[in-house]
């Protein structure tokens, strides 16, 4: 990720007066949690599976305190089930920030299945999502933290290839 | 020991500790001994009590936070053992209820047969205190000390399985309701807002 969109986006995450955040990290998303963890005002959490860090979030938020899970997108699907028994099923908004991998300039063959199936997924459970292509939308995290929080379920917002790697990387 | 009187006598010591539930025989067990709404009952996401609690002690750490998990929802994720011992939260206290099966199903057997010790796997994974107690008088001789001792810790409760089904039945509300009341609950005691000025 071009640190100065990893630098927007953890600005952004401030405005929205987040101050914990839980991850587990695939390499699009490993800039920003290392930004993150290096924010003193922030309080990180390193899990061992992603749906820890989707409960952390769920107990922070009774705790009045505003939080966010990153992962890869492999990691979502793992938590499919606990977003569903929880989050859904008591209607607690949980933000989370996923790298949208499988895309068509993501050549990678493991990300593959990933690539098609991740958002007609979340169509299937109602889950709202926002993809993030290019650096002047990043302005938009309080807006969705604000759509995750009053639609009280998980609330996805994707980053694109574009984005953290930049128009024509390889 | 049976579950039902170890849970009593952590109900009776709780004081100010915010608690949080594994589903099934831990969550009923507490509503049955406490009736208390500032506790939160799992419904779903087995094996991830453990990880809810953290988040909620890191976010409230004045607040004692205690942890009734059980032996089946533990090994859905022991992972958590390693992410809570790493953060270390000092107002964090791990229960879990040890019967070796799956009681809410019936009472089928556990992986493993009995054979796991969950507090040697605790202080492997770094937490500075953890340890088994098997019988009721040891329990209340030792629950003083452990209400008092700085988290995170982790007390086994090596409980009877029941025959079959347990049949204490589940809190009188779920849902939505769960999330207003537990919400509202914290709010109330501890003068922290959960929820923005219009209701969400």
């Amino acid at each position: 990720m071009a640190m100065d969109v990893a630098e927007r986006i953890h600005e952004q995450l401030t405005r929205c007066g987040i101050t914990l955040a839980a991850s587990l990290p695939d390499d699009w998303v490993a800039p920003l949690i290392e930004r993150i963890a290096a924010d003193n005002h922030i309080r990180h959490v390193r899990v061992a599976r992603e749906a820890e860090a989707v409960a952390i979030c769920s107990g922070a938020f009774f705790g009045g305190v505003r939080a966010v899970a990153l992962m890869g997108a492999t990691g979502l699907l793992t938590c499919t089930g606990e977003l569903a028994t929880l989050n859904l099923r008591h209607q607690i908004p949980v933000f989370l920030i996923v790298s949208q991998r499988g895309s068509i300039d993501d050549h990678r063959i493991y990300q593959e299945v990933q690539g098609r199936r991740t958002i007609p997924l979340l169509q299937a459970y109602d889950f709202p999502y926002h993809i993030i292509d290019r650096a002047d939308d990043v302005a938009s995290i309080p807006d969705a933290f604000e759509t995750c929080r009053m639609q009280k379920r998980p609330f996805v917002l994707f980053l694109t290839r574009r984005l953290v790697k930049g128009e024509g990387a390889s | 020991m049976r579950a039902r009187e170890a849970i009593d006598v952590l109900a009776r010591q709780r004081g100010g500790a915010v608690a949080v539930c594994a589903l099934g025989m831990a969550a009923n067990e507490w509503w049955a001994a406490t009736k208390s709404e500032d506790s939160f009952y799992m419904h779903g996401a087995m094996g991830f009590a453990a990880s809810f609690a953290l988040g909620l002690a890191l976010s409230l750490p004045h607040v004692p936070v205690w942890l009734i998990n059980a032996d089946g929802s533990l090994c859905m994720n022991l992972g958590c053992l390693l992410t809570e011992a790493s953060q270390a939260a000092r107002n964090l206290k791990h229960f879990v209820v040890d019967n070796g099966v799956y009681q809410t199903v019936g009472g089928l057997p556990m992986v493993n047969g009995g054979r796991t010790d969950y507090a040697a796997i605790a202080r492997a994974a770094g937490f500075p205190r953890a340890r088994t107690i098997e019988a009721l008088d040891e329990l209340e001789r030792q629950i003083p000390a452990i209400t008092a001792e700085e988290g995170p810790s982790l007390t086994v409760l090596r409980v009877d399985p029941e025959k079959g089904f347990l049949r204490t039945p589940p809190m009188t509300y779920e849902g939505p309701e769960m999330k207003y009341r537990f919400g509202r609950a914290l709010e109330r005691r501890l003068g922290i807002e959960v929820f923005g000025p219009q209701g969400y």
